[in-house]
């Protein structure tokens, strides 16, 4: 069964449709990038398929639940979002960002049990952040930062795994390490879904692709496939000899 | 790496409750100490409370480091409530005059917030725009009020002004009650308050309904608020500055932050009534004069923060 199913799924903000009839499906091991201009809708794709935005008709399937029939504590258990840019005014300390993962499946009146954390000690080790377990989340720099809301994602234990823009603002070294790491985390049975902005990050280990196109047409399939240059410049609007495809 | 510091609360606390108990121009016969001075004082740590915990709340729940019973005109709400209710003649200890606080604070600290919300982006600044607004209107009714009333008008007047004299020991009680209940139930579901405080998109994606959460802490924060203005009248500043104390001593989550915050708010406005009756003995400084002068300074200070990137 697909850890996501989505069908017909058309959204539109005011007269512009941003997705019409889009279906594609991830499953077990997929690591699909979103890819298109500013403003076509990618951030909303990642929300419609939490279902944080509702969409205007067809259908998004997490596991086989149809996800507006859900509450969101049900919906964190089944997808984990890491949001592009999340500023917390508070100090709160790498473990206890991470600990928050454990929200939906804890419950709201009991505290932190013994499982919680041993999975958040496990997301920290599998980001590779245990060391900054006992720091402020405002002292890290931007890469650990997004490492550190991944692994609060991690700890969700969800099979699905929504990022949106994870690479951006970071150097190449947090590019390639974000990247490796969430080709790590396909590898090991989860589906994810991350809005990227440059095919050269999203050559480093995605397998599916989804690009957008005029008229709120979408473009799914295999990476390999959609990431060629000739092919993404029609998505962008730059020359196919641009370096910038490369 | 963070030192906890949460003794230090208590400590100042006890050492706040001391010097209300000793302070003064009476001296110390023990008829001034127990008959004046420990109801007083007791009616200091309950505003206090009520208004440091709403603090928390507030801040945690939306966010916003900037939030506060006084600025959000939660305060001017129940104040209004309170006075209209003063000359309908309701009876202070009646469950009909908590009530009508309640009413005042929810309504108040709700328009405040839709209006913030009318923005679009709901931003820290909105949302002090908002309720300095809704907060100079009621206060206005609350003049005008008084301008009408004019034989009962004295001795409302010290009630909005802040100042905790004799206070009834029904309204104590009653307050004391109220607050202890906000703050059981707010300590019950921290991990929320947790969670809405990385904002609402976070907190929906961990699990969290934020509309159902805002409720929950709107109507907690309001009632402990409440609790404080039928008690102590308008008082500002205490749930503004508290939270922000009590996170450099013991952390910002909130399994700790709402006990901190509502000792630490008991001991402030203890230290501030004692201080007020010291300062200029043998004339008397409100309570809420005392923590006006040292929180407008702290609130410039956050703004200040806050408008460099970070508060």
């Amino acid at each position: 069964m697909p850890v996501l199913r989505a069908s017909g799924l058309s959204f539109s903000y005011g007269e512009r449709p941003l997705f019409s009839e889009l279906s594609f499906e991830l499953r077990p091991g997929d690591f699909m990038c979103v890819l298109g201009p500013n403003g076509s809708g990618k951030s909303t794709l990642l929300k419609l398929l939490t279902g944080y935005i509702r969409a205007a008709s067809g259908s998004v399937r997490l596991g086989g639940e149809e996800v507006s029939a859900l509450g969101p504590g049900r919906l964190a258990r089944l997808a984990a979002y890491v949001a592009s840019e999340s500023s917390v005014p508070y100090d709160f300390s790498v473990m206890e960002t991470v600990l928050l993962g454990r929200t939906a499946r804890t419950g709201l009146w009991r505290g932190y049990s013994e499982g919680d954390g041993r999975a958040a000690a496990l997301a920290l080790r599998e980001t590779g952040i245990a060391a900054l377990a006992a720091r402020s989340i405002n002292t890290l720099s931007s890469g650990e930062r997004q490492l550190a809301f991944i692994a609060q994602a991690l700890a969700q234990e969800t099979r699905l795994l929504l990022l949106d823009e994870p690479t951006s603002h970071l150097d190449l070294r947090f590019k390639a390490e974000i990247m490796a790491l969430l080709s790590r985390l396909a590898a090991r049975g989860l589906a994810v879904a991350a809005v990227l902005h440059e095919p050269g990050v999203a050559r480093l280990g995605c397998t599916r692709a989804l690009t957008a196109g005029a008229g709120g047409k979408w473009t799914f399939g295999p990476a390999a496939e959609l990431l060629r240059p000739e092919r993404l410049a029609g998505v962008y609007g730059v020359p196919p000899d641009s370096p910038l495809l490369a | 790496m963070r030192k906890n510091r949460f003794w230090f609360i208590p400590a100042a606390l006890a050492a706040a409750f001391l010097f209300s108990l000793a302070a003064g121009p009476a001296g110390f016969s023990p008829e001034i100490i127990w008959g004046l001075r420990l109801p007083r004082t007791l009616a200091a740590l309950v505003v206090g409370a009520g208004l440091g915990l709403a603090g928390a709340l507030f801040q945690g729940v939306l966010k916003n480091p900037l939030a506060d019973p006084y600025i959000m005109g939660t305060s001017a709400g129940a104040t209004a409530a309170a006075v209209l209710c003063f000359l309908a003649g309701v009876p202070r200890t009646s469950p009909l005059f908590f009530l009508a606080v309640f009413t005042g604070a929810f309504g108040a600290t709700f328009l405040a917030y839709w209006l913030a919300r009318l923005t679009g982006r709901l931003s820290d600044a909105a949302l002090v725009l908002a309720g300095v607004a809704v907060s100079a209107f009621l206060t206005a009714l609350v003049m005008l009020s008084l301008s009408v009333a004019r034989e009962r008008a004295l001795s409302l007047f010290y009630f909005v002004l802040g100042g905790l004299y004799a206070p009834r020991s029904g309204v104590l009680a009653a307050s004391a009650l109220l607050a202890a209940l906000s703050g059981a139930a707010a300590l019950a579901r921290w991990r929320a308050l947790d969670a809405m405080a990385l904002g609402e998109e976070s907190a929906y994606h961990l699990g969290i309904d934020p509309r159902r959460e805002r409720l929950f802490f709107f109507v907690l924060g309001c009632a402990s608020t409440s609790a404080a203005v039928a008690l102590g009248g308008t008082i500002g500043f205490v749930g503004l500055m508290t939270p922000h104390i009590v996170r450099l001593l013991s952390g910002p989550s909130s399994r700790t932050l709402v006990p901190a915050s509502a000792l630490g708010g008991a001991a402030l406005l203890c230290a501030a009534d004692a201080a007020g009756r010291t300062l200029f003995s043998p004339s008397e400084v409100p309570a809420g004069v005392v923590m006006a002068l040292a929180g407008a300074p702290f609130f410039m200070w956050l703004l200040w923060k806050s408008s460099r990137g970070r508060a």
